[in-house]
């Protein structure tokens, strides 16, 4: 065979006369993207993906056809070649609906594959869920169980009935490892012989260390607190979190290799210069441990506590003397903490002061309906007006009677104050849960946000310092989910190891196409209700500090997991259109415009085909041609509303499908599932 | 005498039928005159059109003839009598439409009867293929086209010699020489009138293109929406068989060849030669990638030469006459001569015929008279959805390949829509794009998304919801379209739209900025109002208004609510005082 002799970027090559350019730089490396193009099939050169330009040739080529001639001298990466394929994506990408992660992994901050370790908890394989879960959250025993599950919010299955029990199959599969034999355990990198120093113990902190430890990374945890945990061990409450479970997970990442050191409080018993000195990176996630104050007269009073250091107190064991009448103001997660720990401290009159309505506070309803369960009494549209105290001590809080106004910013009607109606409560203590603060003690030298919160790179979490990375509640916008947390935990790892190892530390957003479903969409499912957690009877779990929850047999949790929808694509791994996608930075968003109707159908024997997913790149229908002899699929319609369907739609065609699955298994997309 | 009807498409559509009708009921047994039909003659605005002829002597031309004309026609034919025709001749001004003209692809339409083989002889019909077959090689033939200058005549206007020489260097047993007679672009139809009127003409320049290149079949793949095309190249083959200039050893030569018809279905992008080799392949009509080029791998992988009609109506010409006297017409890069379909705002639409060089302005204001109710001239669009718009102030652009590729718009098939100041030019480029859009194949993705987006950005700019940006973002998909698209079709797609921003930005910025259409055609864009002191309180207006929006008194002025005005015009169409504007 005679060869010839081609430049592809820069790049001499050799290859046999008369074959494409395509085929040439694939044998010599390089790869020219294309959606339409395979080895053993008829050309096509739709989806002009391949496009490159040839020097002293006017016109863009298609590498897929065009044959290389001796001396051509081509680039497949100038800017005109970089636009034409960008546009190219941009223009597939407005008419693809893939669902390529599904609405639960890209609504959960840590991006965790839901999906994934639902399907392995459904089949009986906990310990794969959780190597699956372990990929973004190091501690899944102990999130599963205090999670508000932003995934269950935005969980399909909701439009048929309701939502999977996402958090709490986590907890199932998480503890069944925990208790097994042989619990999951990752395997380090080798060692790069690079130090990580954390600041801070809690979810963000752990989760860090998790990862660079896992990275080959050598690290450190200190912490002020006698135990490592941060928050999940000293605020969130022991019925809510038991603290076994905390400790058999922080023994784990321990086990990994991460050092960790307690009762070590920076700027008192070690200085951030000496940490920062001992390390090559430094992370801060020192949390955000001051509540905020009530904000009225008599605040100072003795028996005016903050919700945070409440809690921290009562699982420290230090339960303290509050009384028999206890307010607990705020409408939140841990105002809902605070007034269910002060009914298990023996408090005979607990009420929630909330100057809105049920319906707009942000705790999770189920855990107003426990705290009422428990006796909690919920005094919606009040808010404090002054705590009246005696001798020093707090004697009764004066509430002013709130009604609801008009929406502000957040959306949420604004509560105003009903003119010169009050209510006044005896009581002995007043917790305020409204709202914690970042107060970092011994970081001078970083800076911080105008609301006191450290400022930390959106895409590197690094801050003002080099090498010094800040992540959760401390950071930017302050106190949130402990998911949000370990999210924010992941990109500094992920940062700091770049950091580390000389890399770029760009990551960019990862593009995703997402689908539009409606109920209506969805109508076909069978109806499945949701799991019901069997929980211990209020009357019992009042009077003590237990779990809770008893968590899902076996079955129930099988069956719960069954209930996925199975939304992300099963193709998103594989797919080539979303690796190009990613390749480089597109927004088809801008191209916009009508698109194909998304339906499923299965025509071909055990095929499912998903329209919204096809880009009419014709694989199926040459090699179905191919393969079967004569033609089943073939294009039908004209202009934009062209599809795939059985030749000149004649369903009879499809009786000749040999059912060798040859069309799905060159799919470039996720169009084409195979059943069963 | 002779009575000859112009009976071509657009004659009967305009009434020919009628009128042979009539005068053939009013003639007798044996009457002193003949009474026949011909082709299209190309004057459209004047059809129905009836020739009175003396032996082989036109005597006079009677122009929007009608069935009541019938009895003076045929007295003025018995008697001699002309003058009882006088008031339906054509006038002086009229004449010179078609004397200003240099007629060679139509030398004979709507001057012999097309379905007369003994006509088409009678004008030399036959006489070239005859000296072609006995006197030349095939290489002596390509080399006199090569003379003549010949280029395609469907749009792309690549040299005919090329491609036939192409055609004839490949290797094979079996060649196959098709005429694309699929005439898709809108606004032109030389192709029908050539194939209706003087369809040996292209059975002869067919019969020397297969000889040239070595085929022994020849195809014809014609609209299916050109019956009478059909019919009459039915007849003209069953002719030639019959005189053995079809067949075996025509001719009493050595050569053979056949003829056959296939009837397409309308689909726009059969047009390209590649999807149209697969359209007759009984595929979906769809574009293969190029190379291989029919030349080489065509019509069932064999070697296959394509041309349009008009491109074969000249080539019994170039043999009879010789490829230097067709050269000696034109511009240095365009030879011979080129026909128009003259359509839209014009005075005189209708095919014309001039010989390469001449000027826009020649045509538009020289031969087609202006434009119609005395508007101003605004645009004309060339080549139909894939060629551009050219501005009034290129009217003195030559008619040549290049000067017209420089202007943005293309020579394409001779489609020539003339646009005056009432039509909205953003409009115009939706309208093709609508077009396009439509008829893409659906295979590229360029083409099947990328003219969808374009035909929505425009969409929304006519509706007024045209946002900042959307003038770069329709050329930045333009140019992507242009480079990225697998065939002609979707090459040139952007062409309306990119010449229209080219000549005519202002008018996209006022739909986009202002919320106005300059042109006042875009009825999203209009307010309709009353002028109170021309209305007279007639109340007509307000009865008609399907919307309801009209109010008011009798003689008294009315007024409009805009909110419930659909622009529908049905008031500015009604009022006789024109007290309706629009805004």
């Amino acid at each position: 065979m005679e060869q010839i002799k081609i430049t592809v970027n820069g790049i001499e090559m050799t290859g046999n006369k008369g074959d494409t350019i395509l085929n040439i730089a694939a044998k010599n490396g390089v790869e020219i993207p294309n959606l339409c193009y395979s080895p053993n099939l008829r050309l096509y050169g739709a989806c002009g993906l391949c496009l490159i330009e040839a020097e002293g040739m006017p016109k863009l080529m298609r590498a897929c056809s065009a044959v290389a001639n001796d001396g051509m001298v081509l680039s497949t990466e100038t800017e005109r070649v970089k636009k034409a394929r960008k546009i190219a994506l941009e223009l597939i990408m407005s008419d693809h609906e893939g669902d390529c992660v599904a609405p639960c992994s890209l609504n959960c901050p840590a991006h965790t594959d839901i999906q994934g370790y639902l399907k392995q908890i459904a089949l009986g394989n906990d310990s794969e869920a959780v190597r699956i879960i372990k990929e973004k959250i190091s501690i899944p025993a102990s999130i599963g169980r205090v999670c508000p599950h932003p995934c269950e919010s935005n969980c399909r299955r909701r439009l048929v009935e309701e939502p999977l029990s996402i958090a709490f199959l986590k907890a199932f599969a998480a503890d069944r490892d925990l208790e097994s034999d042989a619990p999951f355990k990752a395997v380090c990198e080798a060692a790069t012989g690079k130090k990580v120093a954390v600041i801070g113990g809690g979810p963000a902190g752990l989760n860090a260390a998790y990862y660079l430890c896992l990275s080959g990374h050598d690290v450190t945890i200190y912490d002020a607190m006698p135990e490592m945990g941060g928050m999940l061990r000293y605020g969130i409450p022991e019925y809510r979190l038991p603290k076994d479970v905390l400790r058999k997970e922080i023994k784990a990442i321990a086990d990994l290799g991460v050092k960790m050191v307690n009762n070590t409080k920076i700027g008192k018993d070690i200085s951030f210069d000496e940490i920062r000195n001992s390390a090559d990176a430094v992370l801060v996630t020192v949390g955000a441990w001051k509540g905020s104050s009530v904000g009225c007269k008599g605040e100072d009073l003795d028996g005016v506590l903050s919700g945070i250091d409440f809690l921290r107190e009562v699982n420290m064991g230090n339960i303290p003397d509050i009384g028999k009448n206890v307010a607990v103001v705020g409408g939140g997660n841990t105002a809902m903490d605070a007034c269910r720990t002060a009914v298990r401290c023996g408090a005979e009159n607990v009420y929630v002061i909330y100057r809105r309505t049920r319906a707009e506070a942000p705790a999770e309803d189920i855990e107003i309906e426990e705290a009422i369960e428990e006796g909690v009494q919920f005094l919606f549209l009040t808010n404090p007006d002054e705590i009246v105290g005696e001798n020093g001590k707090v004697k009764e809080v004066r509430l002013q009677i709130m009604e609801l106004g008009e929406p502000d910013a957040s959306g949420r009607r604004k509560p105003v104050p009903v003119e010169g109606e009050f209510r006044t409560l005896s009581v002995d203590t007043v917790i305020s849960a409204i709202g914690q603060k970042c107060a970092p003690a011994g970081l001078e030298a970083i800076e911080l946000t105008n609301r006191g919160t450290i400022l930390a790179d959106a895409t590197t979490c690094m801050t003002n310092l080099d090498g010094v990375f800040a992540a959760g509640d401390a950071t930017n916008k302050g106190a949130s989910i402990a998911i949000d947390a370990i999210a924010e935990a992941n990109t500094a790892a992920k940062a700091i190891n770049a950091y580390l190892l000389g890399m770029p530390m760009d990551f960019p957003e990862p593009y995703y196409s997402q689908r539009k479903v409606t109920a209506e969409m969805l109508a076909d499912r069978e109806k499945k209700a949701r799991a019901v957690m069997p929980v211990k009877a209020p009357e019992y779990r009042k009077n003590n500090f237990e779990s809770v929850i008893n968590g899902f047999s076996e079955e129930q949790a099988r069956e719960e997991a069954k209930r996925c929808l199975e939304c992300g694509c099963h193709d998103f791994k594989d797919c080539k259109l979303i690796r190009y996608a990613n390749e480089m930075p597109i927004s088809p968003e801008r191209l916009s415009g009508a698109k194909h109707e998304c339906y499923k159908e299965q025509r071909l024997v055990s095929i499912e085909r998903d329209q919204g997913k096809c880009i009419l790149c014709n694989l199926c229908v040459r090699t179905c041609k191919k393969n079967a002899g004569k033609g089943i699929l073939g294009l039908v319609g004209r202009g934009f509303r062209t599809v795939i369907k059985p030749e000149f739609d004649n369903p009879d065609t499809v009786a000749v499908c040999k059912d060798c699955h040859m069309c799905a298994d060159l799919c470039p997309t996720g169009a084409l599932k195979i059943l069963g | 005498m002779r009575i000859v009807i112009g009976a071509g498409s657009c004659g009967i559509a305009a009434g020919a039928g009628k009128v042979h009708n009539a005068i053939e009921s009013l003639m007798t047994e044996n009457e002193v005159f003949t009474l026949g039909s011909t082709g299209c003659i190309g004057m459209c605005f004047l059809e129905p059109i009836v020739d009175l002829y003396d032996g082989k002597t036109l005597v006079r031309r009677l122009v929007k003839v009608r069935a009541s004309d019938a009895e003076n026609i045929v007295n003025a034919a018995r008697t001699g009598d002309l003058s009882l025709v006088d008031s339906i001749t054509i006038s002086a001004d009229d004449e010179e439409f078609l004397t200003r003209q240099t007629r060679i692809a139509l030398r004979h339409c709507g001057l012999i009867d097309p379905v007369s083989l003994e006509d088409y002889r009678a004008a030399d019909g036959y006489e070239a293929l005859e000296k072609v077959l006995k006197t030349m090689t095939p290489e002596e033939v390509i080399e006199e086209i090569k003379v003549s200058g010949l280029a395609g005549r469907g749009g792309a206007g690549f040299p005919t010699w090329f491609k036939w020489n192409a055609a004839r260097q490949s290797v094979s047993d079996t060649k196959y020489l098709i005429c694309n007679a699929d005439e898709g672009d809108p606004g032109a139809f030389m192709d029908r009138a050539v194939i209706e009127s003087d369809p040996h003409t292209l059975i002869e320049g067919m019969l020397i293109g297969a000889y040239a290149i070595g085929a022994k079949e020849m195809i014809v793949y014609v609209r299916a929406e050109y019956p009478l095309a059909i019919t009459h190249l039915e007849i003209a083959i069953e002719q030639a068989k019959k005189a053995k200039l079809l067949g075996e050893n025509i001719l009493g030569t050595s050569f053979s060849c056949n003829m056959r018809i296939k009837a397409g279905a309308g689909a726009f992008v059969c047009g390209e030669e590649t999807a149209l080799i697969e359209s007759l392949e009984g595929k979906r009509g769809m574009p293969r990638l190029k190379p291989p080029f029919p030349a080489q791998k065509g019509y069932m992988d064999e070697p296959s030469n394509i041309n349009n009609v008009e491109t074969f109506a000249n080539v019994a010409w170039i043999m009879n006459n010789g490829g230097a006297a067709f050269a000696a017409m034109g511009t240095e890069n365009s030879k011979g001569t080129k026909v128009f379909a003259l359509t839209g705002k014009i005075r005189k639409g209708g095919l014309v015929e001039i010989p390469m060089g001449k000027t826009l302005r020649d045509v538009i204001y020289g031969i087609g008279g202006g434009i119609r109710d005395d508007k101003e001239f605004k645009a004309v669009q060339m080549g139909g959805p894939s060629g551009g718009c050219i501005p009034k102030e290129l009217l003195d652009t030559v008619i040549d390949y290049k000067a017209l590729g420089a202007t943005g718009a293309i020579m394409g098939s001779g489609g020539m829509v003339v646009m005056d100041e009432s039509t909205c030019m953003v409009g115009m480029a939706k309208f093709f794009l609508d077009f396009t859009a439509l008829e893409s194949c659906g295979k590229c993705v360029h083409c099947r998304i990328g003219t969808r987006r374009m035909q929505e950005i425009l969409t929304r700019i006519v509706k007024g919801e045209g946002k900042e940006g959307d003038i770069e973002l329709l050329e930045e998909l333009c140019d992507a379209v242009k480079d990225g698209a697998l065939c002609g079709l979707g090459q040139t797609a952007p062409n309306p739209v990119l010449t229209t921003i080219r000549y005519f930005r202002d008018e996209y910025e006022a739909h986009i900025k202002d919320k106005k259409c300059p042109a006042k055609e875009c009825a999203d864009l209009l307010t309709y109002s009353i002028v109170a002191d021309k209305c007279k309180g007639c109340t007509l207006c307000a009865k008609k208004c399907p919307a309801k929006a009209i109010s008011g008194e009798v003689k008294n002025a009315h007024i409009i609510d805009t909110d419930k005005c659909i622009r529908c015009s049905m008031c500015i169409n009604t009022c006789r005082f024109g007290a309706i504007i629009t805004e």
